[in-house]
C-alpha cells in the first residue's frame, strides 16, 4: 500500500510541484493550503509524513509542527520543513519543536525523494 | 499573490487611527506621501500578479507536457512489442531513438520542477519589500506629525527634516522583520536532517 504524504504550502505552484514529484514516485499525496487546513486534514487522515512550508496564513509551519506533535499519531511521524527560510535561529526553533529535517526551497525532485525515502523507507 | 494585499491591509488596520493628520498642512503632506507609497505598493502587486500568472500558466504547460510525454513513452513501448524483431530492425532502431528522446524530455521536466518554484520565492520577496515600504510610510508620517508640532513652535529647519527622514528610515529598519528569501541565484536549497 502506498504511503501517504501531507503536503502543506500556501503557494499553489509549490503544492503542484511537490505533488507531481511525490505522485511520480508512487506516494499518495494530500494537499493543504495552510497550517489550519493541514491540521484539519491531519486529524482525518493518518498520514505517514508531513512536508510543510513555514510562512503561511492562519497557522504557520512552526505552529503547525508544535500542534501536530501534541497529537498521539504525530508524535513519531516524520515532519519535514520545506521553506525559503534558512537562518540558524529559525532552524533551531524547528528542531526544538520536533522537526525531522529542514529542506530549503527550491527543492530538487531527486534529492527530495531521497530524503523522504530515508525517513519513511 | 494575495499575500501582499493581506499584509498591507493588516498594517493599514493597525495604524490607520494613529496616522490621522493634525492640521491642513499635515493632511496635504500625508496625502501626497500616501499616494506615493500606494503607487509603489500597486507596482509591487502588479509585478507579483504578472509573475504569479506566468508561473501558473507555466505549471499548466508543464503538467500537460508531462502527461503527453508519458503517453508518448507508453505508445513507443506498445509499438516496440508489436514489431517483429527480424523484419523490423529499422523501426526498432527508430523506437530506441524515440525512447532516448522521451527520457531526455523527462530529465528536462525534472529540472523545470526546480525552476518553477522561483515564482513563490519572488512572491515572498515582494511581500517583504511591501512590508518595508509600509513601515517607512508609517514612520515618515509619524515624524511628519511630530514636526508639525515643532513647526507651531518655530523649531522646524532643513536639518530637522533630514533628521526626521533619517530617523524614519532607522525606525522602519529596526521594526523590519527578517528577509524570508536569501537565494541570490538559481541554486537549489540545502537539506539537513536532524
Amino acid at each position: 500500500m502506498a504511503k501517504t504524504i501531507l503536503a502543506v504550502d500556501d503557494s499553489a505552484s509549490i503544492r503542484q510541484m511537490v505533488t507531481f514529484t511525490l505522485k511520480g514516485a508512487g506516494y499518495e499525496v494530500i494537499e493543504a493550503v495552510d497550517g489550519q487546513d493541514a491540521l484539519d486534514k491531519a486529524n482525518i487522515h493518518k498520514v505517514n509524513l508531513v512536508l510543510t512550508d513555514i510562512n503561511m496564513p492562519r497557522i504557520d509551519g512552526l505552529k503547525l509542527l508544535e500542534l501536530l506533535r501534541k497529537l498521539t499519531h504525530y508524535k513519531t511521524v516524520p515532519i519535514l520543513m520545506l521553506t525559503t527560510e534558512s537562518s540558524d535561529e529559525i532552524k533551531a526553533k524547528g528542531r526544538a519543536a520536533g522537526a525531522t529535517g529542514w529542506l530549503v526551497k527550491p527543492f530538487d525532485p531527486k534529492r527530495l525523494l531521497e530524503v523522504i525515502g530515508k525517513v519513511i523507507g | 499573490m494575495s499575500e501582499i494585499q493581506s499584509v498591507s491591509d493588516k498594517i493599514d488596520n493597525q495604524t490607520m487611527d494613529k496616522l490621522m493628520p493634525l492640521d491642513q498642512d499635515g493632511m496635504l503632506c500625508n496625502a501626497e506621501a500616501d499616494e506615493y507609497f500606494l503607487n509603489i505598493k500597486s507596482e509591487l502587486s502588479q509585478i507579483d500578479r504578472l509573475v504569479s500568472d506566468a508561473v501558473n500558466n507555466l505549471v499548466i504547460n508543464f503538467k500537460y507536457i508531462s502527461k503527453l510525454t508519458k503517453s508518448h513513452h507508453d505508445m513507443v513501448l506498445t509499438i516496440e512489442k508489436m514489431a517483429v524483431p527480424e523484419e523490423s530492425k529499422p523501426i526498432l532502431e527508430l523506437l530506441e531513438k524515440q525512447m532516448i528522446i522521451a527520457d531526455k524530455i523527462e530529465q528536462e521536466l525534472e529540472m523545470a520542477v526546480t525552476s518553477l518554484q522561483f515564482g513563490d520565492l519572488v512572491t515572498q520577496l515582494l511581500a517583504h519589500t511591501t512590508r518595508q515600504v509600509e513601515m517607512l510610510n508609517i514612520e515618515l508620517q509619524r515624524i511628519d506629525r511630530q514636526s508639525t508640532w515643532k513647526e507651531k513652535t518655530g523649531e522646524k529647519s532643513l536639518h530637522a527634516v533630514h533628521e526626521g527622514i533619517s530617523k524614519a528610515v532607522n525606525m522602519a529598519s529596526t521594526k523590519n522583520i527578517r528577509k524570508p528569501v536569501v537565494q541570490q541565484g538559481m541554486q537549489m536549497g540545502d537539506i539537513e536532517l536532524f
